[in-house]
């Protein structure tokens, strides 16, 4: 597999030498990725001490597990969005089964949280993210909320249903229908 | 229940998809989730199908506003990474005598090399393709700067140093192999430190060699024939092709 851009070409030469040990380029990679991945982990977990923990356990496994990174399974940047995503889910189910504040605050900010709402400035963007951010546009504002739901909150079928006040079956057919339609929606951006 | 019957799985691409996105959005859960993971291991095709929705979904983590992390995150991963007192440096050509180190991470540190080399290969079009070892070596930056290719057929080392790389007229290149117990052997110096084409040293790809490694010496090469005397400059382990 080639690399996408050079973004991934960097950060695959970054990862090869953190998978030698090497102390520099993992800083640089820390230094390259940490912003995105941290303002990632504040959307699944909105308290800045949680997202730190996720960011930091994150990146210690990044530490051990780069030496069997593969890049023809997935991009660097996806690779690493998949294990802060793990670190801060987990974190997430152990502070809503926590009793106490930490629970109530997380649901509520859900609630006000838009999953599909982005960045102010689209100009920011890599080209992959602009077209995700177009093609989420296209995708009705409940199916795009279910899609959030389960991604950053790691919510399941159930689960969404029942914060929505749906039917399970609905939430399910939603969900496929929004995936199926982002993809070809992206599939037609790349088409030339 | 559909999910439990594999042949109608191969024979869905419908469903493939379905239950691939469903795995990676984390919607399929519990036995049918460990159902797929079992099919997965013996279906690349439908780990390419996975993957293409990993990627998609994880695109949404861009969407999200960029904030830097305050310092204390870095100095906690660091302390991490060091508990307790930080121990005297494990010379670098010996990293796999560190915790970490597995004879698996060594393999896949290799197929990242020759990943590399596949990319770099396209502006060295006369590689030879029946080469059977190939290593990528690159600086602590992590750039790669040479690319050295085992030819067993022509008993030949085959040695591409890229343009960018300078070397000062009174020094040279040593390369030099580097054993799994951390003893180098010199496979030679490069003349006038550009691509150039070795014998084949058997024990540059004994399989007790971890690494190859270039260093920085005298025009001579080192004076000390145990080792490097000047600076190691690039380092990379061997592949099989």
């Amino acid at each position: 597999m080639i690399p996408h851009n050079d973004q991934d070409d960097q950060l695959y030469r970054l990862l090869a030498a953190v998978a030698m040990q090497d102390r520099q380029a993992f800083r640089t990679l820390y230094d390259v990725t940490s912003p995105q991945l941290f303002g990632f982990a504040l959307r699944v977990l909105h308290r800045e001490n949680l997202a730190e923990e996720a960011v930091r356990d994150a990146f210690v496994s990044i530490w051990h597990a780069a030496p069997g990174y593969q890049m023809h399974l997935a991009p660097p940047l996806t690779w690493m969005v998949t294990i802060v995503r793990n670190k801060a889910l987990h974190i997430r189910r152990r502070a809503r089964a926590d009793a106490g504040d930490d629970c109530l605050d997380i649901e509520a900010a859900d609630g006000l949280a838009d999953p599909s709402s982005g960045p102010a400035d689209p100009a920011q963007l890599s080209r992959d993210a602009r077209a995700l951010a177009r093609c989420m546009e296209t995708l009705a504002s409940r199916q795009r909320q279910a899609i959030g739901m389960a991604y950053l909150h790691g919510l399941s079928h159930d689960e969404v249903a029942a914060r929505l006040e749906l039917p399970v079956g609905t939430v399910k057919t939603w969900i496929r229908r929004g995936l199926v339609r982002l993809r070809d929606c992206l599939e037609q951006r790349e088409a030339p | 229940m559909i999910l439990r019957d594999l042949p109608a799985l191969r024979n869905s691409p419908a469903l493939r998809d379905r239950l691939a996105a469903e795995y990676a959005l984390g919607t399929l859960r519990g036995g049918a989730r460990r159902r797929f993971e079992t099919w997965m291991r013996d279906d690349p095709a439908l780990r390419d199908i996975v993957a293409g929705w990993q990627e998609r979904l994880a695109a949404l983590a861009e969407l999200d506003l960029p904030a830097t992390p305050p310092a204390r995150v870095w100095a906690a991963i660091e302390r991490r990474l060091d508990p307790g007192v930080i121990p005297p440096r494990t010379p670098w050509w010996q990293f796999w005598h560190s915790d970490v180190a597995r004879p698996w991470g060594v393999l896949a540190v290799g197929a990242c090399a020759a990943w590399l080399v596949l990319a770099l290969s396209k502006t060295m079009p006369d590689m030879a393709p029946q080469s059977r070892q190939i290593a990528a070596l690159s600086d602590a930056q992590s750039h790669t700067a040479l690319v050295v290719t085992a030819d067993t057929a022509r008993g030949r080392l085959d040695v591409r140093v890229a343009e960018e790389v300078h070397v000062p007229t009174d020094r040279t290149l040593q390369l030099w192999a580097i054993t799994r117990t951390g003893k180098p052997r010199s496979l030679g110096i490069l003349p006038g430190n550009r691509s150039t084409d070795l014998a084949l040293d058997a024990r540059a790809i004994d399989p007790d060699v971890a690494l190859l490694a270039i260093s920085l010496e005298p025009k001579s090469g080192s004076p000390d024939p145990t080792g490097p005397t000047g600076p190691v400059l690039y380092k990379g382990s061997w592949a099989n092709l």
